[in-house]
């Protein structure tokens, strides 16, 4: 009933805010003495009101059709009255054109009409005296001049009229719009789509949490989250504390496990071209760790592949190139259906990881990436209930490595982390043997894959500070775009020139191209034209090296 | 039961709408008011235009009244204190009567539920 009410009430505002328009075009019509165009409008305004109250007490909350309708009505009128304005404007106009024509001469020949059928020649005379009605029946003798500048002043009036008309007319048709749209909206028609982003239940999000939690390639999407979960319904704290402590044990014996096979993945990476797969395989495995638990290894292989795509969002609907980390949380969206609307379902894919700077052992790493994790959660906490999205700006640094993974530059899209000013440039091109072998690989890896998936990486933490660096790499890391091509140039191959030659991604023929040339190259090629690309190349770069 | 219910209910309809037709007369009425104001206001300001060398007529009936410049301002203000007062009183008018024809409104739908109720019962008596 109070709905009703109030929709009552809403639509006779409507029409109040119309009758003062009208009442303004009513006062014109006096002064034009269209008596009967003023009764016309008058009296349609009572009529307009009652229907107003009509349609509120029909309206009932869900009928918008009805209320469309009625703005409809009063778009329509407003329209109607719009056009007189303008014709009253324009007799105004001509008004003025013969107020300053009248008074050249001093009488006119005209024919005079008598009554409505019939004129007679005679002549106007004392041009210049007229008699100008100046409402509510005054009278005023004026000059011609005079009457002029009263006309103007008037029609100073209709425009104010004509604008507050358009407004209103503007207003409602923007009114009935949104009825339409709020119609498709609920009906499910139209272009809008729903997007939405879900979350993990809770029982994944534990599951998986501790597979997580110390992973080597922990899918960085995966544990945010989770940690978003967590944050949801826990302290952060207790939460990883809980869960790491149960799972600690086996976390790090697996982590171990990992380390050292991604050692192996890099010298298999560097030697052959096939050994991509390898490590896709391994990285994939690492990967089902993870979280996916139900997922291929496969498909996370093939996934893994595919992955080099450096977009960090994908939509359900174009889940194809899903990250592995997403392939769970896109069948939990799969699972769940759209409220009739057609939904998007937007998840975060773990392409990019961020390049991994160096740190040296690996130990290190660990306890990086756990700090990491650490500072995910954090942010996300703080961040809330985003949709799955961290706000870019959670530059919150708690540990060395998050320097390296907040302030990247983003070339062409992908980010790249900056070189260290520390580091000389001189060593680029140069053959030193910087440090271990996976150190060796990473670098190459860093200065091939723009803003790939590191998987295969020995980068424990850079898998977490992957899943950080998705957060931002859409939005934070564009403001760190310099494209500074430098800064990645970075290292040099070091005791296997071959990698170092071998473009991964690049269109360019696999010969010792200098590094910078190669990388300009492997900008050029989008992302997703690289995988097919990145597997042919190495293998002919190997085979044309053989 | 139901019919005593249903008579009453009638009743109540009417008079309700009886009000609504108040409400929409005072409504007119007001628009007229509204109307007239400002077309008031304009003449105000067009006689602001004019100075006393002008004769100013005044339309009663079928004769034009010649009228002093001063006066027609004086009239005019005079007449725009009258339908400010006027309106004012409608709008309190119309207050009332909206408040009337809710309170009305409530009565009719209680009314409705009891006759509806009344009417089930009938129904499940039968």
């Amino acid at each position: 009933m109070c709905v009703s009410d109030t929709l009552q009430k809403m639509h006779v505002h409507i029409y109040r805010q119309c009758i003062s328009v009208i009442i303004t075009v009513n006062y014109s019509c006096i002064v034009a003495r269209k008596q009967s165009l003023f009764q016309h409008m008058l009296s349609t305004l009572p009529k307009c009101i009652e229907q107003a109250k009509a349609y509120s007490t029909v309206v009932t909350v869900g009928s918008l059709h009805a209320v469309k309708l009625l703005y409809v009505k009063v778009v329509k009128d407003c329209r109607s009255q719009f056009e007189h304005w303008k014709k009253v404007e324009n007799d105004y106009e001509s008004l003025q054109e013969r107020l300053r024509t009248l008074p050249d001469k001093l009488s006119y020949d005209i024919m005079v009409p008598f009554g409505p059928l019939a004129f007679m020649p005679g002549k106007l005379v004392h041009t210049n005296e007229l008699t100008v009605l100046l409402g509510d029946n005054w009278f005023a003798k004026c000059s011609a001049k005079q009457a002029d500048a009263l006309v103007e002043h008037r029609k100073k009036h209709v425009k104010n009229t004509l604008d507050d008309l358009q407004k209103v007319m503007k207003n409602f048709q923007n009114r009935a719009d949104f009825t339409d749209d709020l119609e498709k909206l609920t009906g499910d028609t139209g272009d809008f789509v729903d997007i939405r982003e879900e979350v993990i239940n809770e029982e994944e999000v534990t599951k998986a949490k501790h597979r997580l939690a110390h992973k080597a390639n922990s899918k960085p999407k995966q544990e945010y989250l989770l940690d978003l979960e967590e944050d949801k319904e826990k302290k952060e704290g207790d939460e990883e504390g809980t869960t790491g402590v149960l799972s600690e044990e086996e976390l790090w014996a697996r982590l171990d496990e990992l380390e050292r096979q991604e050692e192996l993945q890099d010298e298999r990476y560097r030697l052959d071209s096939t050994d991509t797969n390898g490590e896709d395989t391994t990285s994939s495995s690492e990967e089902e760790k993870e979280a996916d638990g139900g997922s291929d290894v496969q498909v996370n292989g093939h996934q893994k592949e595919n992955g080099w795509v450096p977009t960090s969002i994908t939509s359900q609907m174009n889940g194809t190139n899903g990250s592995h980390p997403e392939d769970e949380e896109e069948e939990d969206c799969d699972e769940e259906a759209g409220n009739g609307l057609p939904t998007i379902y937007f998840s975060h894919t773990a392409e990019f990881k961020k390049v991994r700077i160096n740190t040296g052992k690996n130990t290190t790493l660990k306890f990086s990436e756990r700090n990491e994790q650490k500072a995910q959660a954090k942010r996300k906490k703080k961040s809330g209930k985003s949709n799955g999205h961290s706000p870019h700006e959670s530059y919150k640094i708690t540990s060395p490595a998050d320097i390296y993974r907040v302030f990247v530059d983003l070339v062409n899209g992908e980010p790249i982390p900056r070189k260290s000013i520390l580091k000389s440039r001189s060593r680029e091109n140069s053959v030193c043997s910087d440090t271990s072998e996976s150190s060796t690989a990473d670098f190459e890896e860093r200065r091939a894959a723009f803003g790939r998936s590191w998987s295969h990486d020995d980068a424990t933490h850079s898998d977490t500070s992957d899943g950080i660096t998705e957060e931002e790499s859409p939005t934070g890391t564009s403001p760190h775009t310099n494209g500074c091509f430098e800064a990645f140039t970075s290292t040099v191959i070091e005791k296997d020139p071959l990698p170092c030659s071998i473009p991964h991604l690049t269109i360019a023929p696999p010969a010792l191209p200098t590094i910078p040339e190669r990388k300009l190259e492997e900008v050029g090629p989008e992302a997703p034209q690289e995988p097919p690309k990145w597997m042919s190349k190495f293998k002919a770069t190997r085979l044309h090296q053989k | 039961m139901a019919e005593a219910i249903h008579k009453k209910l009638q009743s109540e309809l009417e008079k309700y709408q009886q009000m609504q037709k108040d409400v929409s007369k005072s409504m007119t009425s007001r628009q007229k008011l509204e109307a007239q104001l400002t077309e008031n206001n304009i003449v105000k300001e067009e006689l602001a235009l004019l100075d006393s060398q002008n004769t100013v007529y005044k339309l009663i009936g079928p004769v034009l009244v010649k009228q002093d410049l001063d006066e027609a301002k004086a009239t005019v203000s005079k007449r725009l204190e009258y339908i400010n007062g006027e309106i004012q009183r409608y709008e309190t008018l119309l207050k009332e009567l909206e408040r009337k024809s809710e309170q009305h409104r409530e009565v009719l739908s209680s009314l409705q539920q009891e006759y509806q109720r009344a009417q089930g019962q009938a129904v499940g008596k039968v």
